[in-house]
């Protein structure tokens, strides 16, 4: 199977059935991409795939053959990631730091679609994601900030 | 790495190419968005052995409005559905279902298919197309039917769909200057399945009830249609006294049980709430007071 991973086109040999969160992790090494709940509820393993946020734990590894995923690593050099990593670390955003790359993906998510998000907005956008450390304030704030960065008006 | 044990994933891009395989292969079970498929097949030994993945085929997906109906596909995702102008207008019950079902997350992979198929009794999508009079078609190689998406829930977890069967589509008549709304009780906000949910559709002439329809999700076997409540306030003024009559009368109509995320008694109570709050949304979307 092929499909695009972090801008590159890969070959996935799939032997047996496997969800996107286990190839990505043992096939490619992508160990960002965090396995929690397995279940949908915590956000932990999001990628995104075409773009959009999505659960990789309730993806089947062949469902994506021909379609683009991405995960943080493949996002390191973007200028609205940058941004963003700036302001969680800046605002205290992270501890175990466990919920992180699915939060910055789902924050990225927001700001590439919505440069000006409410605060509700955010909200919204990390709902299906959980962290069990900030309390979330922290988190809502970075993102706030990265937005005020992106464009500042 | 988990392996899923004994699941092999079939793939076609044609619809005839998924009912070809349907009507062919034993233990044969469609994936859409597989938001509840995959939890399910974690914790369960499948039973099926094979999945036929539906969610590439394009003749399946999206949202189209005819003359007097608006045709969803079934592989169309919940995002699809809450970023669609036709649905915030001509559906408002189901735009709002769509804006708590899941989190960003589960909207943008699972379906409105497989929320109607996987036929549990909090389907937050079926109260919604329940007063919209929605119909399903349902289609095997060799047949190809509508019936009212009423007669298509016929248990907990049991659908009208045959094992060689796929839902095609979903087919809302578009219904005069009535308009909709669409409420729900979870644990939290969103992200959980609802406790109880409701949905009215009402049809106003000046501040008399001209047409009614009234829906009650996780509050028996299956969703429900308040159909006998519906006839007696049709030609009603709407006012407190007869909102508290017809949230009254909805609770006599349900039949829940107890299970780990509500009591009985307590969805008994609180389906009175919603459906009243779902009118007043619904009827003040009418322009009405
Ligand atoms: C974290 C989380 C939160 C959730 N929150 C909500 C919520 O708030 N409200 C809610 O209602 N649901 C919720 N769900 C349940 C689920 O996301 C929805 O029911 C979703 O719409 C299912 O669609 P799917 O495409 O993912 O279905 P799948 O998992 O792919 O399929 C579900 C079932 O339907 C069958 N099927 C699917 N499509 C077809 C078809 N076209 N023809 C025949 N059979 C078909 C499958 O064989 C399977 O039995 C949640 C799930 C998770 C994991
Ligand atoms: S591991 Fe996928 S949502 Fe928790
Ligand atoms: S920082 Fe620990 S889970 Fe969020």
């Amino acid at each position: 199977m092929i499909f695009e991973l972090n801008g590159v086109n890969v070959i996935a040999e799939l032997t047996t059935t496997v969800t996107l969160l286990d190839l990505l992790r043992t096939d490619f090494g992508l160990t960002s991409v965090k396995k929690g709940c397995e279940q949908g509820e915590c956000g932990a393993c999001t990628v995104l795939l075409d773009g959009m946020p999505v659960c990789s734990c309730l993806v089947l590894a062949p469902q994506v053959e021909g379609k683009r995923v991405t995960t943080i690593e493949g996002l390191s050099e973007n200028p609205l990631m940058k941004e963003l990593r700036d302001a969680f670390m800046e605002n205290g955003a992270v501890q175990c730091g466990f919920c992180t790359p699915g939060m910055l993906l789902s924050s990225f998510a927001l700001l590439r679609d919505n440069r000006h998000p409410t605060e509700d907005e955010v909200k919204v956008a990390i709902e299906g994601n959980i962290c069990r450390c900030t309390g979330y304030v922290k988190i809502i704030e970075a993102i706030l900030d990265a937005a005020e960065k992106i464009s500042p008006d | 790495m988990r392996t899923l044990t004994g699941i092999t994933l079939l793939k076609t891009h044609t619809l005839v190419g998924a009912l070809e395989i349907l009507s062919t292969l034993d233990k044969v079970q469609p994936i859409a968005g597989g938001t509840d498929l995959i939890p399910l097949i974690r914790e369960v030994e499948s039973k099926s052995t094979h999945f036929i993945d539906i969610y590439s085929i394009k003749e399946l997906n999206g949202i189209y409005e005819e003359s007097d109906s608006i045709i969803i596909g079934s592989t169309t995702t919940h995002s699809q559905l809450l970023s669609s102008k036709t649905v915030s207008e001509k559906i408002p019950a189901l735009h709002d279902a769509c804006s708590l079902i899941g989190s960003i997350q589960i909207r943008n992979r699972g379906t409105i298919g497989g929320n109607l198929c996987n036929a549990s009794p909090a389907a937050d999508s079926a109260p919604p197309l329940l007063v919209h009079d929605a119909e399903v078609n349902v289609s095997s190689l060799s047949k190809n039917q509508w019936m009212p998406l009423e007669e298509f829930f016929k248990g907990p977890k049991i659908s009208a769909l045959k094992s060689d069967e796929l839902l095609i589509g979903i087919k809302v008549p578009i219904s005069g200057n009535g308009c909709s709304a669409f409420k729900r009780i979870g644990r939290r906000k969103s992200f959980t399945l609802s406790i109880v949910n409701a949905a009215a559709f009402v049809e106003r002439d000046g501040d008399s009830i001209k047409n009614l329809r009234l829906s009650i999700g996780s509050v028996a076997p299956t969703p429900l249609r308040m159909k006998k409540v519906e006839k007696e306030f049709i030609g009603s003024k709407l006012n407190h006294q007869t909102l508290t009559e017809i949230g009254q009368a909805c609770s006599g109509q349900v039949n829940p049980i107890d299970d780990v995320r509500g009591t009985a008694e307590y969805r008994r109570d609180i389906s009175s709430v919603l459906i009243k709050r779902a009118l007043i949304e619904a009827w003040s979307r009418t322009g009405g007071k």
